[in-house]
């Protein structure tokens, strides 16, 4: 119900009553605030997500090798560039490849942390100087704890100095700096990592691999490759189907 | 025209001060081993709390009058960077400035009306720009640069000392009006003046004890009885100075340093002191607008010699922290060969970039936030592994290398991108050895590697060969092949011609 402020109560008690019983409540603002989705460069997949990757949320693509998660890493970075937006890219396996792909080269800033540690710290910080989206490439490394010893097995106690730990919930640290800093987080990992603390999971399985010409005969490439990916867990839409797609492969 | 003089007393005690300027309230007096007084250490400066204690006392004499005394040794060092900063407070309200002598700046505060304010308004503009830089300084303003001295050696009277949170406080100024000049220059006296001794004796003997008095007689007859030095006198007692301000260009270093009581020889206690001059070297870019794009590092060692470096910044800043990781890190990967004794930072400038707002859409990184990751990145994994990738122009696979990150400022209108999903390759470096069996036809059928790098070869294609680089000291030659391994993985394999070795340069994904 919406009431002119002359018409509300003017008695203070009488205007509390109604405002415990939720019967009075806060316009929304005229124009709601809506940031713009950064599209992956996949349509169907910007579909199945509500128009591409929300800025302000973690998201997380996870999937084998071969199955096009760094394709689809590099088709997000190469569409946020191309429309002019500042993006980070860390990369702990030292894997990122520059050779012509689409994305504008001058617009991301490429980091390569020692180790998983340091690429959360280097992500907060990336996400902290508003980087529209920061692509988080676990593809080689697990950032995983190791699994807890059972209780009972006794340990040799060293004086050594720790290995640097990633924290209580890392995960819990990017999401509230990427909503807080409104920066697209994209994380890759053949595991998922981030559990409830990513607004999307996109999974992706391999397909068969397309060559070109005769085994053993001069002539004959690799063409690309099928894979099919599906938003399996979104917060605020449904699970999407099965979405096939083809990796066409550049000639190097 | 207005000149105003901006003048720094004590250089050592204020120098002492900006360093530690929770000691304003304490007896404090900074002394100086030096060869006059019989080689004893003598009172440079002190403190209002050192009651009794004056400049040019020995160290013994201070002590039997304030037993509490704290002392410090006069650094040239901080002298050095706190007559810069003096320069810098100067420069930040005119750009017309002329440096006489460290701690003297003459500046040139003609129209100044419209943007400050009237002559007292820009004196005390004069002495805040000071204060923000953690200098104390008195401050004349007047016709001519030798009544704005005077003036400011007038105003020194009532200089206080404030600790404040970017140094040392409580300066004081004057200002002589032309209407009032003669009236100030009357009242004079003649040993307010930096006489020679020669001169200054024969004027007490004639009976002259105030710059009105030597006004009042004819400039003439003066001069030819007491040389030339009194004819300057005299035109300077009826106020015409005619001295032209010259100002000088600035240089671009900014310069903090501090000299170590002891030898440091290791980093922890060089991080206590990098830190307060990259404070104190902070708060003086901040106050012009300025960020370090270069910093320099220079080290006196113990055995006299001097250790320097330059700090190629990846992005313009003045982040402390960023700065102070990029000193250690240096430090650390190349440690001096003996202790460290006195420190000097130097910073080569650049303009702060301000940020446009844009109207619609949402704010993006400011220039300056983006100079300030990259620093903070740089510090945190190496400034070797930050930047803007580039390929190399090489014939190596998947070679990579990195450059300045500087992106262009945002289109004004994003055109969407007509993108096609292509398998991407991520390169592993340094590529991986395997054991590659082949059948008689060199068609790869086995690929023994580390982990799931290997398996049954179930499709592949190739060979494609590179030959180059064979005028280098690391000549490629190779033969590729796409490999389809039973497990699904696609790599890019390759054997080298030379050894016959196989090589996994990257996994397709």
């Amino acid at each position: 119900m919406t009431l002119p402020a002359r018409r509300l109560p003017k008695d203070l008690h009488a205007l509390e009553e109604l405002l415990r019983d939720g019967q009075v409540r806060r316009a929304p603002a005229l124009s709601p605030r809506k940031e713009r989705a950064l599209p992956t460069g996949f349509a169907a997949l910007d579909a199945a997500l509500g128009g591409g990757l929300a800025r302000g949320q973690l998201h997380e693509i996870v999937g084998p090798p071969g199955a096009g998660g760094t394709a689809l890493v590099r088709a997000a970075l190469a569409s946020a560039t191309q429309a002019g937006e500042n993006c980070a890219l860390i990369d702990p396996g030292d894997a990122f490849d520059p050779a012509p792909c689409g994305i504008d080269l001058d617009r991301l800033l490429w980091v390569r942390p020692r180790d998983p540690v340091q690429a959360l710290r280097t992500a907060e910080v990336a996400l902290e100087a508003r980087f529209a989206l920061v692509a988080l490439d676990f593809g080689d490394v697990s950032v995983l704890p190791p699994p807890r010893q059972p209780r009972g097995v006794i340990q040799v106690v060293r004086f050594e100095k720790k290995p640097p730990s990633p924290g209580a919930s890392p995960w819990a640290r990017l999401a509230r700096r990427a909503e807080k800093h409104g920066g697209a987080l994209l994380v890759l990992a053949r595991a998922a990592q981030a559990g409830t603390f990513a607004a999307a999971t996109i999974e992706l399985e391999r397909g068969r691999a397309q060559w070109e010409g005769r085994q053993g005969a001069p002539g004959r490439f690799l063409r690309g490759t099928n894979a099919v990916g599906a938003v399996a867990r979104h917060k605020r839409m449904p699970p999407s189907p099965p979405l096939p797609f083809h990796l066409k492969l550049e000639p190097t | 025209m207005k000149i105003a003089c901006l003048w720094v007393p004590e250089p050592s005690l204020v120098a002492a001060l900006r360093a530690e300027p929770q000691l304003c309230t304490e007896p404090l007096a900074v002394v100086q081993a030096g060869r006059d007084l019989g080689g004893r250490a003598h009172v440079l400066g002190a403190t209002g709390a050192a009651q009794g204690v004056a400049a040019g006392q020995t160290l013994a004499e201070a002590r039997a009058i304030c037993p509490r005394l704290l002392t410090r040794e006069a650094s040239p060092e901080r002298e050095r960077a706190a007559a810069q900063a003096a320069r810098e407070a100067a420069d930040a309200v005119s750009p017309r400035i002329e440096e006489t002598a460290p701690g003297l700046v003459y500046v040139d505060v003609s129209g100044l009306e419209s943007l400050i304010g009237d002559d007292r308004a820009v004196a005390r503009e004069l002495v805040a720009a000071a204060e923000r830089v953690g200098v104390r300084g008195a401050v004349g303003v007047a016709a001519s640069k030798s009544v704005a001295r005077l003036a400011a050696r007038a105003a020194s009277a009532d200089l206080t000392l404030e600790a404040t949170r970017w140094g040392v406080g409580g300066g004081a100024f004057r200002v002589v009006s032309p209407q009032e000049q003669r009236e100030f220059l009357a009242g004079l006296p003649l040993d307010a003046l930096e006489l020679p001794d020669e001169l200054r004796e024969s004027l007490r003997r004639f009976g002259l004890q105030t710059l009105g008095e030597v006004a009042s007689l004819p400039p003439g007859p003066l001069a030819a009885r007491l040389g030339p030095e009194a004819a300057l006198l005299s035109r300077l007692a009826r106020g015409e100075d005619t001295t032209a301000l010259a100002p000088r260009a600035e240089p671009e270093r900014f310069e903090e340093g501090e000299e170590l009581e002891w030898d440091a020889s290791s980093v922890e206690p060089l991080l206590f002191v990098w830190k307060a001059l990259l404070d104190r070297l902070a708060q003086r870019l901040c106050a012009r607008g300025l960020m370090a794009r270069e910093l320099y590092l220079q080290l006196r060692l113990a055995d006299g010699s001097w250790d320097e470096r330059s700090l190629d910044l990846a992005a313009p800043t003045r982040e402390v922290a960023a700065l102070l990781q990029l000193l250690r890190l240096s430090l650390e990967g190349r440690p001096p060969p003996a202790g460290v004794r006195a420190v000097r930072l130097s910073a080569v400038v650049t303009r702060e970039v301000l940020e446009q707002m844009p109207l619609f859409g949402p704010r993006g990184a400011s220039p300056t936030q983006l100079a300030t990751a990259v620093a903070r990145l740089s510090a945190l994994v190496g400034p070797e592994h930050v930047g803007r990738p580039q390929a190399p122009d090489r014939w190596m696979p998947f070679a990579a290398g990195c450059g300045k990150f500087a992106p262009p400022p945002p289109p004004r209108i994003a055109v969407p991108a007509h993108l096609e999903l292509s398998l991407a390759a991520r390169a592993l470096r340094p590529p991986r050895t395997a054991e590659v069996r082949c059948d008689d036809s060199g068609i790869p059928l086995l690929v023994i590697g580390e982990g799931a790098l290997g398996g049954r070869v179930v499709a592949s294609a190739g060979p494609w060969r590179t030959v180059g680089e064979w005028w280098t000291d690391a000549p490629i030659a190779l033969d590729a092949y796409d490999l389809e391994l039973a497990g699904g993985l696609l790599i890019r394999a390759a054997r080298e011609l030379a050894t016959g070795t196989w090589r996994i340069e990257a996994v397709y994904d």
